[in-house]
């Protein structure tokens, strides 16, 4: 599948990923000589940075971290190419300095250690050869401050017996928002509900399957739920405990970021 | 994106240096969606001491002024050790070698050997409204509050990238809706010395990155500079309006901000909470350094009240050159007048564990970039209990 991102460095790599899940300093986060990783904190210390495709959610620290990334490339130590969720100057200056091809805009969570990873400065696009995508609507249910989450059904193809929102595959050209509705009805029974927010989409991987995750967030006139084959159990939560629940993956960054549109709008 | 002419040649067909400052530009451009580069008339450089940069620093430099050359006039931060006394301060020579070259490459760029934090006291001064690519936060809020200069933060990068090009990325701070007030801050003492750094340590902890408009008191411009350094360090301020005083203070609208006071009690207890240290091994002015006026004021406290610590004084090359009496004076009083650096980024760690200083900048960073304790005081004080 290809992510559309937005280009910061030019140019054209490919790599084997190298990915962490927190923001990342140079400067005291990889060792100069080596390219070796330091910083414990990202759950990849001792791994090497040489040839790789380095993802993390962005840049932080000194600004020295620019040219700590220039004197990897030039001792031929750095990554092969660099992709980000947002981007910020200190990293995207250093992989221009380094000739580093870079590529933001990318939701870093859905790409895993050791996919294999091309990356398109020009065109801002990162492709993973080995990774399908299946585009689905997660629609979060309000309705007085609680949300709905229900359980997945033993004879579902996907995440039996996980925790989810109501959620449905995309078929086609559809709309993703009438797709959303109509799972509503189908796997609730509640009608009259009303569109409050939706947010970027978010990846979710399931080994060579990446869920393009299209987050809603509507509010339901009523808690009563009449659940259909898909799921066999139901609960009003507060948000905040959400981390009590075995989920489908990225479930609460799904929940986070619609209820943060949703104040926003 | 919207390039001129000659950028898109400098893009296109630039030298190998001018391609990368122009994709420098052009990816900052895109991060904060700026739609034009707009023309700078001088740019200010930080990233130049050894002991901040290292040799990753260094090494990119070297490499750059093989072929870089700035456009506009353009000044660099200080230095780690003054480059005429580090025999003298004990410094080891593989890091003044190192300094040296770091220094030269820059000069080789045609960037002016200011080393110095306060570009607007040796000449530097934009008027009002000129747009300009400076880093340094001291200087940035300096220029865009005091003298209605118009300039983002830059870092060190992007700001000899705009000194190549001759252009900056234009948004915040250069556009009329960047450089409007967010929060009021009624101070309601009467501020001397020391309490212009206090003024700024406190409200930078409360404003963070936002923009804001003092009332209450009056300032001259040295009074301004130390308000801004230590504004600039505990918060991510790029500017600030005072009423009746800065140039663009009439302009600002305040109407309905969130607003929030400033009392004696905040910057006693602020001056209490920036002090960990209990005895001064030396007394250091700078942070940032010293104008030609300030050196004097130094000068007649140190003949009065002559210290029995070293007292390390930090200025620029080019007002140390300029005041040779004042400089004469502290150093026949023990004290040490030095050029080319500057307070956090000299080394001076390897010689001083506490460090007494009426510099709001040096108390916040010296505890984390130099692992020194600190005793914020104002100098009179300080003489008092070390004379």
């Amino acid at each position: 599948m290809k992510l559309r991102g937005r280009g910061i460095a030019s140019g054209f790599a490919e790599g084997i990923a190298f990915v962490i899940r927190v923001p990342f300093s140079f400067v005291g986060g990889a060792d100069p000589a080596t390219g070796t990783v330091l910083d414990a904190a990202t759950g990849g210390a001792n791994e090497r940075l040489d040839g790789r495709i380095f993802a993390f959610p962005h840049g932080k620290g000194s600004t020295v971290g620019s040219y700590v990334i220039y004197g990897l490339a030039k001792r031929g130590v750095g990554p092969a190419g660099i992709v980000n969720s947002a981007a910020e100057g200190i990293v995207a200056v250093g992989a221009i300095l380094a000739g580093i091809p870079m590529v933001d805009h990318i939701d870093v969570g859905g790409l895993e250690n050791g996919d294999t990873v091309r990356i398109d400065g020009d065109r801002g696009t990162v492709e993973l050869p080995g990774v399908r995508a299946r585009p689905v609507v997660s629609v979060v249910l309000r309705n007085g401050g609680r949300i709905l989450l229900v359980r997945r059904s033993p004879s579902v193809g996907t995440f039996r017996g996980r925790w989810s929102v109501i959620s449905g595959s995309i078929e086609g050209r559809e709309d993703p928002k009438s797709r959303a509705i109509r799972e509503v009805r189908e796997e609730t029974g509640l009608r009259g509900i009303r569109f409050r927010a939706n947010a970027a989409p978010i990846h979710a991987r399931d080994g060579a399957t990446m869920f393009v995750v299209h987050p809603f967030l509507f509010d339901a006139p009523s808690r009563r739920v009449r659940l259909d084959w898909e799921n066999v159990e139901h609960r009003w939560i507060r948000p905040e405990e959400i981390g009590r629940y075995e989920t489908v993956p990225r479930l609460p960054d799904v929940v986070a970021a619609v209820l943060r549109m949703g104040r926003e709008s | 994106m919207r390039l001129t002419r000659e950028q898109r040649r400098l893009r296109d067909d630039g030298t190998p240096a001018q391609r990368k400052a122009m994709q420098i530009l052009l990816a900052l451009s895109r991060l904060s969606e700026a739609e034009r580069l707009v023309p700078i008339t001088s740019a200010h450089v930080s990233g130049a001491s050894y002991k901040m940069i290292g040799d990753p620093g260094l090494e990119f430099l070297e490499d750059f002024a093989r072929d870089a050359r700035v456009t506009v006039p353009t000044t660099v931060n200080p230095l780690g050790t003054d480059l005429r006394q580090w025999r003298e301060l004990g410094i080891p020579a593989e890091f003044a070698g190192k300094q040296e070259r770091i220094a030269r490459a820059y000069e080789s760029m045609g960037v002016r050997p200011s080393f110095t934090c306060t570009p607007y006291l040796v000449g530097a001064r934009p008027s009002f409204g000129e747009h300009v690519a400076w880093a340094e936060s001291n200087a940035v809020c300096f220029a865009n509050s005091v003298l209605g200069a118009r300039t983002n933060r830059e870092g060190g990068p992007s700001a000899l990238a705009a000194a190549i090009v001759g252009a900056t990325p234009e948004y915040g701070l250069h556009k009329d809706e960047g450089r409007s007030p967010t929060v009021r801050v009624n101070v309601t003492t009467k501020p001397h010395g020391l309490d212009f750094s206090l003024i700024g340590l406190v409200a930078g902890q409360q404003v963070g990155d936002g923009l804001p408009f003092f009332r209450g008191f009056r300032g001259s411009e040295e009074d301004l500079k130390w308000l801004g350094a230590a504004l600039a360090s505990t918060g991510a301020c790029a500017m600030f309006h005072l009423e009746g005083v800065t140039p663009e203070a009439r302009r600002a609208r305040t109407a309905g901000l969130p607003s929030l006071t400033i009392s004696r009690a905040d910057l006693v207890q602020a001056q209490r909470s920036f002090t960990d240290g209990t005895k001064a091994d030396v007394i250091a002015l700078g942070s940032p350094q010293l104008s030609g006026q300030e050196l004097w004021s130094v000068a007649d406290r140190v003949r009065r009240k002559p210290p029995r610590i070293p007292v390390w004084v930090f200025t620029s090359r080019a007002v140390r050159d300029e005041n040779p009496e004042p400089v004469a004076a502290i150093e026949s009083h023990g004290g040490r007048v030095l050029a080319d650096t500057c307070l956090e980024v000299t080394l001076l760690e390897h010689r001083f564990g506490t460090v007494a200083t009426p510099s709001g900048k040096a108390a916040y960073y010296l505890p984390s970039l130099c692992k020194q304790k600190v005793i914020l005081d104002e100098l009179d004080a300080l003489l008092e209990r070390y004379g």
